[in-house]
């Protein structure tokens, strides 16, 4: 029926050329990025460095002032809202319901751009609606109020709601933020099942970079509003380049577990000391 | 919409732990019970009253079968549209304050928050003062004109709150507050019309400002009913665009929701509403706020659930409050402070939803936060 149903993603997420600013302040200056279809991407880099920008540019929730995001080829401001939340959905950070919502009262909402404003919920909107809430383990609590969830349960709520809209693309800002580590590992694997499983293009903003390495096929590097490394986490995770743009002295050594590599941070650069080089 | 909830579950296989309030179940059947409810306390309104009548009376009057022409013309001339004024005048403040709570995501939003109530006043206090002559003392009360300078003004003073509080976008925060100011000038506005004013018009602007349903009859019925008939079905028929506009803009945006053209239309049917009834019962103030929020405390915030509960909910309470006002008169004022007031005129039932309403609601919030 839908393309993340039967596992295929093709539909195509690229920025050519983007920037974007705030007042006087460039967040993003003339960045390009092609986002790799059925494949897990992960934005990191500093505070500042405009990860959450694109991502939110990448969703046309923030307009460019330059350049294009294009899906399918056309650009993203020029397709009506709807068509674009029926291929694509995101998560923004710290997202906020009002209290007293249940959760499938929340997931429901996922399907407004199938049904509209003025329609009821059809057969196949409750089945994507179950789908979503079985998909995220969130059956149990199908009825409870958010307010009295977990961090970690609401999480996984507000992610049932962009699974609901059964998009192929789904853009996540920093989805573990504020979790304790098992409820975090909960999210990533969860991220890593819809991707094995159903074939979803996922972009995520992640904070934790052993994290990115580990349930990432692709690690973009933001500093200062521009990609400053994109490729494999095992290329991408290097001491030079955690020297330039995170300022930390770090050994990379690899997880044993899922053979990822694994930063170990040990000492901050010396902004006049020495900059932007390690000898270790 | 309303029952797509009851539908997920019995679609569902697997039995589902609903643990959800008995109000959220039995939707319906809560709603049903609050229409009965409704015709019970539209009943006991229209009894209460200087003229006693006896049950049979009143129902033959409503029949048109009265055996007496006084009956005919008190149950049927008076007391019936002042009841169904303020029923439907309940519903429109109540639908108004659900949307506002819901858009602006601050449960302080209430009708009158948004300037519009006061605007409203302001205009009809004006159009007192300034209406020159005796006449409108018979004619204008119970003319269009006053509802429709009530409305103009309400309409206008909500244009200038948004249009004040856009910048790059409109912004939930910055529209309280600056409702909020403009209610705040409004407000200073009528106490300086007040205190200008003659008399004999001082009576009337206090009813006005307070709101007051006393005397009001099918011509007041036949100028609110069409702004209502039009305005609480568009409230109705946005409930899903509410909905996902009170999962904050970001959310809102990526579900492909037009914000800014949504919080627009909403706060215009807002307005609207507030505007309509302010202009025939005048300033009415505090059950905008607890009517949705007792709604929300039974049925919680789906908006599908909060917003025609708070139509009627917030109806009973003003047909609750109309009672009581007809039942105390000014003259037990006069009794318990031991002032010489003239036993004439009857409490403005503005003043009893204030003063009953917000000690009730205080109740509800302390035993909802022990329950919680």
């Amino acid at each position: 029926m839908t393309n993340s149903q039967n596992g295929s993603s093709d539909h195509l997420l690229s920025a050519k050329d983007i920037s974007i600013g705030y007042a006087e302040r460039t967040v993003i200056d003339t960045l390009s990025l092609v986002v790799e279809t059925s494949k897990v991407t992960a934005l990191v880099g500093p505070n500042g460095s405009g990860k959450s920008t694109l991502l939110k540019a990448l969703a046309r929730l923030l307009s460019v002032n330059a350049g294009v995001v294009y899906l399918d080829g056309k650009a993203i401001t020029k397709l009506p809202s709807a068509v674009v939340a029926r291929q694509l959905a995101i998560l923004p950070q710290g997202p906020n319901a009002p209290r007293g919502l249940t959760v499938t009262e929340l997931v429901e909402q996922g399907r407004f751009p199938h049904v509209g404003a003025l329609r009821m919920l059809r057969h196949q909107d409750h089945d994507a609606i179950k789908r979503a809430l079985t998909l995220t383990n969130m059956n149990k609590f199908a009825h409870r109020s958010l307010d009295t969830l977990s961090g970690g349960e609401r999480q996984r709520a507000w992610i049932a709601l962009t699974l609901a809209q059964d998009t192929s693309i789904l853009l996540l800002d920093e989805p573990t933020t504020f979790l304790d580590i098992g409820h975090q590992l909960e999210i990533l694997d969860l991220v890593q099942q819809l991707n094995q499983e159903r074939g979803m293009t996922i972009v995520l903003v992640l904070h934790d970079l052993n994290q990115a390495a580990r349930y990432s096929h692709r690690m973009v590097v933001l500093n200062q509003g521009q990609i400053v490394a994109d490729g494999i986490p095992h290329d991408v995770l290097t001491p030079p380049l955690l020297a330039e743009v995170f300022n930390v002295q770090a050994n990379i050594v690899t997880d044993p577990a899922s053979n990822t590599p694994i930063c170990l941070p040990y000492a901050v650069v010396s902004q006049d000391g020495q900059p932007h080089t390690v000898e270790s | 919409m309303i029952h797509s909830n009851v539908q997920t579950s019995k679609n569902n296989s697997i039995q589902l732990d609903d643990s959800r309030p008995f109000a959220v179940r039995r939707f319906a059947l809560m709603l049903v019970m609050s229409g009965i409810t409704i015709v019970m306390l539209v009943v006991l309104h229209i009894t209460v009253g200087t003229l006693d009548f006896t049950p049979r009376q009143i129902v033959l009057a409503l029949l048109n079968q009265a055996e007496d022409v006084v009956h005919r013309q008190v149950v049927f001339g008076l007391r019936l549209p002042r009841a169904l004024v303020a029923l439907v005048a309940g519903g429109m403040l109540g639908l108004a304050g659900a949307i506002l709570q819901t858009i602006t995501r601050n449960p302080l939003a209430e009708p009158g928050l948004m300037g519009v109530s006061s605007g409203a006043v302001l205009a009809i206090v004006l159009y007192i003062v300034f209406d020159a002559g005796g006449s409108i003392w018979d004619s204008a009360d119970s003319g269009l004109i006053l509802p429709f300078v009530g409305m103009v003004g309400g309409l206008i003073a909500g244009l200038t709150v948004y249009l004040l509080s856009y910048q790059r976008g409109s912004d939930p925060m910055r529209l309280v507050l600056v409702g909020v100011l403009i209610g705040g000038i409004n407000t200073a506005l009528i106490s300086v019309v007040l205190l200008a004013a003659q008399d004999e018009d001082v009576q009337r602007i206090v009813r006005w400002t307070v709101g007051s349903t006393s005397g009001r009859v099918w011509v007041h019925w036949h100028t609110i009913w069409p702004i209502a008939l039009a305005a609480i079905p568009l409230g109705l028929f946005s409930m899903s665009l509410a909905n996902i506009l009170q999962l904050g803009d970001s959310v809102a945006l990526g579900l492909g929701l037009a914000i800014e053209r949504t919080r627009f239309l909403l706060l215009c049917i807002a307005a609207l509403l507030t505007a309509g009834a302010v202009a025939v019962v005048g300033g009415v103030g505090f059950i905008g706020l607890i009517g949705p929020h007792m709604a929300r405390l039974m049925v919680g915030n789906d908006v599908r659930r909060l917003f025609p509960l708070s139509i009627v909910l917030t109806a009973i309470l003003l047909i609750i409050s109309d009672i009581v006002a007809r039942t105390i008169t000014i003259g037990w004022v006069g009794l318990i402070t031991g002032l010489d007031i003239p036993d004439t005129a009857g409490l403005p039932v503005g003043a009893v939803t204030a003063l009953l309403g917000a000690p009730f609601f205080l109740y509800l919030l302390l035993r909802g936060r022990s329950a919680l």
